[in-house]
């Protein structure tokens, strides 16, 4: 345990031990030079999240944190300039012997400071680089893909509904899941009254897929590219003891979309600093693989499921000194539960602002009383970290990217999907249902759906919201300060901010003084993850009206194999003449074979005067057309041996109209025996 | 309930329609009702205002001469030092007939006193040409929309609320619905291809009108192209490039092909993201020059085929639409009525696909 200090221990019985992995056999990988220890069945990102590193480097001089959603490529340190092999650490299980770097640029330091930060919490990765995560794979073309009728994209319960009906219904079936194993989130959010527990009903269906033999599994695959009929997949698989990642393309007629929830950020100053996570991130790393960094975690919430984390964890040993929740009287079972463990709650209260701890240890959290009007700051708190959940939103990242639609629900304060594409279908918490039973139920709908079957009602059994209040819209704290850390929008890869208040010496009414820029999206050259549009909805910076359709405007959209067209070719066509555009321009114009007065080529556009004297263009009397082998064709209106003027740039030429230009004529003839010819 | 008629119902979102409406309303005196959105700061534009566009017309060159001026001076007082810059745009094409125009459009800006540079091919990709017109303005919607619609706000200017409904009629009248006040409308101006689209009837639409998917795409940043605004002739695919370099691509086509036309054109050396996406219906004329007016002198005005430049035409519209027109600004837009003839066209510019 000593190389895992983020490693929670075994010998009390709790339920955060790490399923995934084996303690019985540890093992040890380089990355970056440093030598990271984990455990068979660890990712690389669990297993250096459990070794103490827990920020990726620094952007702006404040250090962000280290997660499954903000995690550098990696790739071998032999391989290291061939982006064809990179690799996700969330999704690339941890191997002995293997020896990392991560593609990304690392911060310049001094020796001196490289010496004694070695072994320290951070990646060192210069975060103010453009584009400083690169993922390369979302570049590259794809290999062609398993045959198969119908195509499944995640597999939490209700994607493994839905392959399994598929599969009832003489279908073959391909689920792709991104994680290193099925089941998705279904285990975070319990079991309401009469249900089988999320464990027993995940490996049942589980099981199920394991034996039927229409079912093709890919797991640790992850989609980025989606169009009706075809699906862009990455997916790291271990080829001869080493971890390989390949990019496929599958296509089908049919495809659901089963890819859950996201879970949103409260937006507060501090909201990525090291130590702070998000409430489904903290448990399946916890539940997976034990790691839970510190020793004390202060919750901030505004959905009943982080009550049930907290409660894990202090089975577990963790101090919980408080539980804030933003929603000002909120009831749940988990809330109850939490009363009886002694747990201190504090109800319409905010995480305002986070800063680091002294001696960067732990964090500093200020909650602010924030309820019906009321605002009054709260005694800052210190803990070692601080667990967040802001609500949750259907993830319809991909469903945007194949063209479908969605609107925004003020009840629920998120996105719904309306109007899809044809032979795509959404299912469990992506098609916006909330219960597990209802999300099993839609895996079957939406298989009905798409292969046009009779469908059935589902049923959604909400607990009445006097015993169990709704999520709050994600919680809004501080303004950042002009000077202080940033407040995200989104725990992503992207670093979109709320904008900070202009710094200024001057009174706003001066002139001179500085203004406070609006906040234009528009103009923000990044794609724009869900949860920027639903805390962009919240903090006014999108209409709610609007939001569905900025979320498809701005999802981020790679090419994949329907749209490779390759390079442009446009057919050379004859070139009318005159052009259309020179139609009518000059009264009774016709084209003509001009002489200039000196050996110069008179180039297109040049305008005709009567004489070198006019320049005004309004009183141009023809214009050159165009050049064929060396002769000017002039559209004018005037008469064999008439001398006009060129004007161009800068002198004007002397020309002589020598012929009418007739198509296929003999120009050097022409110039040779028309007016004036020597 | 009724209230006192409203002159003008002007519908559109660009800034050429808010431009209208707030002159009709305070340089003419007119009331005017506008329904419009304001989505600059968070939806992907559908095109840009630039003062210079692939002209040839000497007339219409002397129109835009004549009226940046005007514009500019209401453009700074309305929208601040943020509403716009100047920009050294660069027009370009690979093919013949493309060329050929980007040399009459270089003689006629030159013959107007508009500084224009050839720009050497290595800049632009082999075997292409390329015009560069110096001291171009660009204008910044995000930032000029909110101070027009303040403007808007401050001349009376009636913004269409989200229960109201205006109901535009055949012969061009409209009645606003207003909870239970209905409104009368004199005349209905259609000022951008959404209200157009959405608003003519298909037995009313113009033959001179086509209908055309285009698409708009957002990049991550990338490497620095010849100029911050660059439009191929041959393909009428726009790029405005920003100071953190993320590029903005309008242009025809849907958003696929749309996107291999845009790699096609910045090159291997310039690998994208796309970071935003749309695609659209936007209308082009047959002979690629502005439409105004109504057809056969009854039904709504429309505006349509301005291309970059409509928001610099505002002024000489508004002047039209009241009657206040010069001779020589009646004759221009007279020459380019939306019922004109265009076999062969007398007006007719240069056409992108």
């Amino acid at each position: 345990m000593r190389d895992n200090p983020n490693r929670l221990g075994t010998e009390a019985d709790h339920l955060l031990q790490g399923s995934a992995i084996d303690r019985s056999r540890p093992l040890r990988f380089r990355l970056n030079g440093r030598e990271v220890s984990g455990f068979v069945g660890d990712t690389v990102l669990s297993a250096v999240l459990a070794s103490g590193i827990d920020t990726v480097g620094k952007r702006g001089g404040v250090p962000l944190a280290l997660s499954a959603h903000h995690a550098p490529a990696i790739t071998f340190t032999a391989l290291a300039r061939d982006l064809q092999r990179a690799l996700p650490m969330e999704r690339t299980p941890a191997t002995d012997g293997a020896d990392y770097v991560t593609l990304a640029r690392r911060q310049k330091r001094s020796a001196l400071a490289r010496l004694l930060r070695r072994g320290g919490e951070s990646l060192g990765l210069d975060l103010d680089q453009p584009d400083p995560l690169p993922r390369p794979w979302l570049g590259m073309p794809g290999e062609v893909g398993p045959a198969t009728d119908l195509i499944v994209v995640g597999a939490g319960v209700a994607g493994m509904a839905a392959a399994l009906a598929a599969a009832r219904r003489g279908r073959r079936v391909v689920l792709i899941e991104a994680a290193p194993r099925l089941g998705g989130h279904a285990r975070l959010f319990g079991t309401q009254e009469g249900e089988e527990t999320p464990d027993h009903n995940i490996a049942r269906l589980a099981e199920l897929i394991g034996t039927t033999e229409a079912i093709t599994v890919l797991t640790s695959a992850e989609v980025f590219g989606l169009r009706p009929g075809v699906v862009r997949l990455h997916q790291v698989e271990v080829q001869d003891g080493a971890p390989a990642g390949r990019i496929i393309d599958i296509r089908a007629p049919h495809i659901v979309l089963a890819t859950g929830t996201l879970e949103l950020l409260p937006v507060f100053p501090g909201n990525r600093l090291p130590g702070i996570m998000g409430t489904l991130e903290a448990f399946d790393l916890a539940h997976h693989y034990g790691v839970w960094a510190g020793g004390s975690a202060l919750f901030a919430t505004s959905s009943s499921p982080a009550y049930r984390l907290a409660m894990l964890a202090k089975d577990a040993g963790v101090l919980v000194p408080r539980i804030i929740d933003s929603r000002p009287r909120p009831q749940s079972r988990f809330i109850e539960f939490s009363k009886a463990y002694g747990i201190t709650l504090a109800s319409g209260t905010v995480a305002a602002s986070a800063a680091r701890g002294p001696k960067r240890q732990g964090l500093l959290l200020r909650p602010r009383l924030a309820m019906e009007g009321f605002s009054q700051p709260e005694p800052v708190q210190l803990v070692d970290r601080v667990i967040t959940c802001g609500g949750w939103q259907p993830d319809l990242t991909l469903w945007h990217m194949a063209g479908g639609e969605s609107a925004w629900n003020a009840a629920h304060a998120r996105l719904e999907p309306r109007n899809g594409p044809p032979g795509i279908a959404l299912a469990g918490s992506a098609a916006g249902w909330f219960t597990r039973r209802a999300c099993l139920a839609s895996g079957d709908d939406a298989v009905d759906a798409l292969l046009g079957r009779e469908r059935h009602p589902i049923d959604d059994p909400l607990i009445d919201p006097l015993y169990e209040t709704p999520d709050g819209p994600a919680p809004i704290g501080d303004l950042p300060e002009a000077d202080g850390p940033p407040a995200f929008l989104a725990a992503g890869q992207h670093y979109l901010e709320r904008p900070r208040p202009v710094r200024s010496r001057w009174p706003g009414w001066l002139p001179f003084a500085p203004r406070q820029t609006g906040w234009s999206l528009a103009d923000t050259p990044q794609p724009l993850a869900l949860a920027d549009i639903v805390s962009g909805v919240q903090l006014g910076a999108i209409p709610a009206s609007s939001a569905g359709i900025v979320a498809q405007e701005r999802v981020a959209m790679v090419g994949i194999a329907d749209a490779d067209y390759g390079a442009v070719e446009r057919p050379a066509t004859a070139l009318p003449l005159p052009p259309p555009y020179l139609a009518g321009r000059f009264a009774g114009a016709e084209l003509w074979v001009v002489r200039p007065g000196e050996k110069r080529m008179l180039e297109p556009g040049t305008l005709i005067h009567a004489d070198a004297d006019t320049t005004d263009p309004l009183h141009a009397i023809g214009v050159v057309v165009r050049n064929i082998n060396g002769t000017a064709i002039v559209l004018v209106a005037g008469a064999m041996g008439q001398m006009a003027s060129a004007r161009e740039p800068g002198r004007a030429i002397g020309v002589q109209l020598v012929a009418p230009y007739r198509e296929g004529m003999d120009l050097a003839a022409a110039l040779g025996s028309g007016a004036g010819a020597p | 309930m009724t209230e006192t008629p409203i002159d003008f119902a002007i519908i559109g979102s660009t800034p050429l329609a808010r431009l209208v409406a707030g002159l009709l309303a305070s340089a003419h005196g007119k009331s005017v009702v506008f329904s419009g959105e304001s989505q600059s700061g968070y939806r992907l534009p559908r095109g840009i205002d630039l003062s210079v566009a692939p002209l040839t017309r000497p007339h219409s060159w002397a129109m835009l001469k004549t009226g940046l001026p005007e514009t500019l001076r209401l453009l700074s007082r309305i929208g601040g030092r943020g509403a716009w810059s100047r920009v050294d745009p660069v027009f370009f094409a690979g093919g013949a007939a493309g060329k050929e125009a980007l040399a009459h459009m270089r003689h006629m800006a030159l013959a107007f006193g508009h500084g224009a540079e050839p720009v050497p091919a290595s800049l632009l990709g082999s075997g292409r040409e390329g015009l560069l017109l110096r001291d171009a303005v660009l204008l910044h919607r995000p930032t000029l929309e909110a101070g027009l619609d303040a403007w808007l706000v401050q001349h009376k200017v009636r913004r269409l609320a989200d229960d109201d409904r205006l109901e535009v009629r055949g012969d061009g009248s409209a009645e606003l619905v207003a909870g239970d006040a209905r409104i009368a409308i004199g005349q209905t101006v259609l000022a951008d291809d959404a209200a157009i689209i959405g608003h003519m009837r298909a037995e009313e639409w113009p033959a001179l009108l086509g209908r055309q998917v285009a698409s708009t795409i957002f990049t991550e940043p990338t490497q620095a192209i010849v100029s911050p605004v660059t439009c191929h002739l041959d393909s009428g695919l726009t790029l405005v490039q920003r100071q953190d370099r993320g590029i903005t691509a309008m242009g025809p086509g849907s958003i696929d092909p749309f996107a291999a036309e845009l790699g096609d054109l910045l090159g291997a050396s310039r690998a994208f993201r796309q970071a935003g996406q749309s695609s659209y219906e936007t209308l082009v004329t047959a002979d690629a020059a502005p439409a105004v007016g109504r057809i056969n002198g009854v039904g709504p005005d429309v505006l349509a085929g301005f291309g970059p430049t409509g928001a610099f035409f505002a002024p000489l519209i508004a002047r039209w639409l009241s009657g206040t027109a010069s001779a020589a600004e009646s004759a221009w837009l007279g020459a380019r009525l939306v019922d004109r003839m265009t076999n062969p066209s007398m007006v007719a510019e240069v056409g992108t696909p």
